[in-house]
């Protein structure tokens, strides 16, 4: 492209600089950074806006440059990985090569940093914009590395999130590998008695998806089966399938789709009486119990049932200084969204079976949210279920009197007042943990939130994906979340992995080590610090005639984390978009001053 | 009539319509997007930050909006409103009312002179009414496409307009367009309405001008907002003390709506973290029944507004009337103290009220909704998406209440829906 020979004189720099409707501009004097940058050397134009990401703010960058002859772009705005694609697709549009731009952060790293110092925030974001145009003059034009992508998803989790995802996406003609660590599809649901909202038979689900799953020839299904190693990259994941027989599977994939579920909260020993007691259950248990139960009266071990406490809340919302922390020293403090309801549509059950049988549920919020769950919470109140509200900061007190359970509680609906009720059954409503998958995440490098569940991109922008391109999560694997949640996750999921792999060959960011193979001395000390295995190796060239061992760089597989840069001693091997020379000019830029 | 091909019809424009358009046209099919407002964008683009990461709206939706009108796969169908759905052996029929701005849209280059000279002030429905916009103007800042729109039932003919602008657009004559859109699969994303202001008589929200609506509230605080601070709109006093009165459009049979409306707790909350930081020496109280935040990171949210002093108050508000100086005074029941029934002012109190369907009525599509007119689905634990039509899917508030990451997920449902629907056709007719 022309711009490689530009000469300095050539090169016309536009800065654009975004009030973020506030975010920036309460805080930081955007007519004086415009001010002040439209006097730097090489500016032909500052310019502001409201939202430099919206229409209008995009349409000021692609007509300066389209009739101003900008050639180098700076915008100053939030943090590059909001939006440094939206504008990279604007100056694309204006026919201008899309990395000749360069995105400074004056609002996670400025104006919400330095709120009480507006001046010193002003003038850091002037030196950084600065920095920038500095850095922006040194960018030679980049193209989009592009690799051939397997038309084919890995799908690791056979619950109900892998299996919507796997019939997504066979049915959008893209071949399927399920893998499946337990001898049968249907993870959580493979269990006795219903579920809400559709109060079918849990099993009645599991085996509407696997009709479709085992009868459709482009999926293949892996039970009973382990992943013991992921490599690759985005288009070209290679899977390693231990299978039952101890045989491993070598498959390829294009991208992968983590539906690996949850587990349920365990109680440890003696927590609201886990354990002391055969008649302290969790609700898992109950439902099976339930489910097998039938006759005039319900009896359990001999003991004829006439009152059920219900725990809400067990291992879900705690807190730190209350609640015991679990063997990894962490409490949950994230609400895990389904126990309400489930708790409640199986005390509806439990009465519609024995209406004789006393209910009564010990809760902090009823978060029965949405259509149908809050009409199970009214039908339970019908059902004479009595609800009584502790406190957020008290927890339910347990003992043992003779075969009786004896729950204190403080009861906020009764004005506070200290009550005591014995029952003969306790059921706690266990919430959702993530499920223990060190091995996928460290094999694929995934990110995790605080709650430990995994950790997508952006709630909002990009809920589905990974941290790492090619990869996205479906269903509780993300936080917890309901059936027809789940199944919106994973058709979201499908959605986002079919639309990658529509493309024969996939766009990568072009930031990636480059050698320079005449100052290469072959001697490994990249290799020896490259974290992504197989992304920079020593091979031998014939240069000038002479045989000469340098360093390769695998494109696809270098995620440009710049490490290999730094343990160069010879500056051999630099990062494309980051080069030395160009963080040397942006310091100098920022010194000078 | 004009005749429009194309593969998947969506209408509603939110960002449900937007995410699932996106989706759409990025698998290579080719949409239609149709809304009925001037601007895409629907009612996302009006809130000022969003629960629970505090982005601001703006920075989510306008790149999607800008996204949608550069798509070469969409067509973006703006004051465009659908009068009747048919489907036939094909797919469906779609029969649209493209309305007039009375400007030539072609020729228009958003100067905006012709809103400048306009002498006549009317409500502002982006700013719900708490602001006056000319009866010529473009939408709102982020609008797009950024066209005038002539309000020709409030334009006194003055021809003001017309004299100033440098393009010669200003079209008085302007008419109607129909359009006939035949597409192989529709989706429905046509979102919500917020329950009414006099929903619950007991709160006299209609005569008391210092009761207003969350949405009223979000302008307020939005960077672009009507005044550029919260004020109390009957004299402009800043509010020292701020009210929220939950479940104030849900939850309760006695204004038709039982359900929980799932994302009140988080924005009355969201809202009073913003309040404490635009206003610090107000004092915050949220009446609530029950705190259901459910979401990822929404407890953690809720944590944190109770360390940053708001007061989370569990009483039902059972009436609100106003002291001399127009400041609401509600009757509540304290559940914590005393059974008491108590009287407190506050400044100014924001009705959480609920979320009701946009559209009830599919024209001609023989869609199954639920008794409180959400769109159903076909079979909630297969396919959400799927209604009691093929071909026709459904994603965002239009099935029931949501938040936005619970919409975008769901965009993403019905979008992969459509594009499998329309494979699976395409497959029997080859």
């Amino acid at each position: 492209m022309s711009d490689n020979n530009l000469n300095e004189a050539q090169k016309r720099v536009g800065v654009y600089v975004c009030h973020c409707g506030g975010n920036i501009s309460d805080v930081v004097d955007i007519k004086k950074i415009v001010d002040e940058i439209s006097k730097y050397h090489s500016v032909v134009v500052a310019r502001d806006y409201v939202f430099m990401c919206s229409s209008n703010g995009q349409s000021l960058i692609e007509d300066d440059i389209k009739n101003m002859g900008i050639n180098r772009i700076v915008v100053a705005a939030c943090m590059p990985s909001l939006h440094e694609l939206t504008f990279r697709n604007a100056i694309q549009r204006a026919g201008l090569n899309p990395y000749l731009y360069e995105h400074i952060n004056i609002r996670e790293q400025v104006s919400w940093v330095h709120k009480d110092d507006p001046q010193g925030a002003t003038s850091k974001a002037i030196l950084l914009i600065k920095a920038g145009v500095e850095k922006v003059l040194m960018q030679d034009p980049l193209n989009a590395i592009r690799v051939n992508a397997e038309h084919r998803v890995l799908i690791i989790g056979g619950g109900i999130s892998g299996m919507r995802a796997a019939v997504s996406s066979a049915d959008n003609g893209i071949e399927v590998v399920i893998v499946e660590k337990e001898k049968k599809l249907g993870g959580k649901l493979k269990r006795d008695g219903y579920v809400y909202p559709s109060d079918e038979k849990a099993v009645d689900i599991v085996n509407k998806f696997s009709k479709k799953i085992l009868s459709n020839p482009l999926i293949k299904v892996y039970t009973e089966s382990e992943i013991i190693n992921i490599g690759g990259y985005v288009g070209n994941f290679d899977i390693k399938i231990k299978k039952t027989d101890g045989d491993i599977d070598n498959i390829k994939a294009g991208s992968i789709i983590v539906a690996t579920g949850f587990d349920h909260y365990m109680p440890y020993d003696g927590e609201y009486g886990y354990k002391k007691s055969d008649y302290v259950l969790r609700l898992k248990e109950f439902i099976e119990l339930l489910s097998k139960s039938d006759g005039l009266e319900f009896v359990f071990k001999g003991k004829k049932i006439n009152s059920i406490g219900f725990i809400h809340c067990v291992g879900s919302r705690q807190n730190e200084g209350i609640d015991t922390p679990q063997a990894d020293g962490k409490v949950n403090e994230y609400c895990s969204r389904v126990c309400c309801t489930s708790g409640i549509y199986t005390m509806n059950k439990l009465k519609e079976k024995f209406p004789d049988v006393n209910v009564y549920d010990v809760y902090a919020d009823i978060r029965t949210y949405g259509m149908e769950s809050e009409s199970l919470y009214e039908i339970a109140s019908k059902h004479d279920v009595i609800f009584f509200r502790r406190p957020l900061d008290e927890r339910p007190q347990i003992t043992f009197e003779g075969d009786k359970i004896k729950i204190t509680t403080t009861d906020i609906l009764s004005f506070n007042e200290r009550l005591e009720m014995e029952v003969d059954m306790l059921v706690l409503l266990t919430g959702m943990k993530p499920s223990e998958i060190d091995d996928i995440s460290g094999y694929l490098k995934l990110s995790k939130s605080t709650n430990r569940f995994l950790q997508e991109v952006h709630p909002k922008l990009r809920p589905v994906e990974m941290n790492i391109n090619g990869v996205f999560a479906a269903g509780t694997s993300l936080s917890p979340m309901d059936i027809t949640e789940s199944l919106q996750s994973a058709q979201t999921a499908a959605m986002k992995s079919a639309i990658l792999l529509s493309n024969p060959d996939i766009p990568l960011d072009p930031f990636v080590a480059v050698v320079d193979e005449e100052r290469c001395t072959g001697c490994g000390r990249c290799v020896e610090e490259c974290l992504y295995s197989g992304a920079v190796t020593i091979t031998e060239k014939t240069i000038d005639g002479n045989i000469k061992k340098v360093a390769y760089v695998n494109p696809a597989m270098c995620k440009g984390c710049g490490a290999c840069v730094a343990a160069c001693s010879e500056r051999a091997i630099d990062l494309n978009g980051s080069r030395l020379s160009q963080f040397e000019a942006m310091i100098d830029a920022i010194v000078k001053e | 009539m004009k005749e429009i091909n194309i593969d998947v019809a969506v209408i509603g424009s939110g960002i449900a319509g937007l995410e699932a358009s996106l989706d759409v046209a990025d698998a290579g099919y080719k949409v239609a997007l149709i809304e009925k407002s001037p601007s895409i964008g629907g009612r996302m683009i009006s809130l000022s930050k969003v629960f629970p990461t505090l982005d601001c709206a703006s920075c989510i939706t306008t790149p999607k909006m800008a996204a949608v009108s550069h798509h070469p796969f969409i067509n973006m169908m703006t004051y465009t409103e659908v009068r009747e759905i048919k489907k036939n052996d094909d797919g469906f029929d779609l029969y649209a009312i493209k309305k007039p701005r009375y400007i030539n849209e072609g020729e228009c280059i958003s100067c905006k002179k012709c809103e400048e000279v306009c002498p006549v002030y009317i409500e502002d429905d982006f700013e719900h009414e708490l602001s006056p916009k000319k009866a010529i103007s473009i939408p709102f800042t982020n609008a797009v496409p950024q066209l005038p729109v002539l309000d020709m039932n409030k334009c006194i003919r003055c021809g003001a307009c017309a004299r100033i602008c440098p393009k010669d657009c200003i079209d008085y004559l302007q008419k109607a367009e129909e359009i006939h859109i035949k597409a192989h699969s529709v989706i429905i994303s046509t979102g919500y309405d917020i329950t009414p202001m006099n929903a619950k008589k007991e709160y006299n929200a209609i005569s008391i001008p210092n009761v207003i609506s969350p949405l009223q509230m979000e302008r307020l605080l939005a960077p672009h907002g009507p005044y550029g601070k919260v004020i109390r709109p009957s004299d402009g006093k800043i509010p020292e003390s701020i009210a929220y009165v939950q479940c104030a459009g849900s939850r309760d049979k006695s204004i038709g709506v039982p359900y929980c409306s799932r994302v009140c707790c988080m924005y009355a909350i969201k809202q009073a973290m913003l309040l404490s930081g635009s206003l610090p020496l107000a004092d915050i109280t949220i009446y609530y029944m029950d705190i259901r935040t459910f979401g990822k990171g929404y407890e953690e949210f809720y944590s944190e507004a109770r360390a940053m002093g708001i007061n989370f108050v569990k009483a039902k508000v059972a009436r609100i009337t106003a002291d001399e100086k127009g400041s609401p005074v509600l009757r509540i029941e304290h559940q914590e103290e005393a059974s008491k029934p108590k009287e407190i002012k506050h400044d100014l109190v924001v009705l959480s009220q609920g979320m009701i369907p946009a559209v009830r009525d599919f024209l001609g599509l023989y869609l199954e909704i639920n008794e409180y007119g959400f769109v159903s689905s076909r079979d909630k634990t297969l396919n959400p998406s799927q209604t009691n039509i093929d071909g026709v899917f459904v994603c965002g508030v239009a099935r029931g209440p949501k938040d936005i990451p619970d919409t975008i997920a769901d965009a993403g449902s019905a979008a992969v829906s459509a594009v499998n629907y329309i494979k699976s056709i395409k497959g029997k007719s080859l």
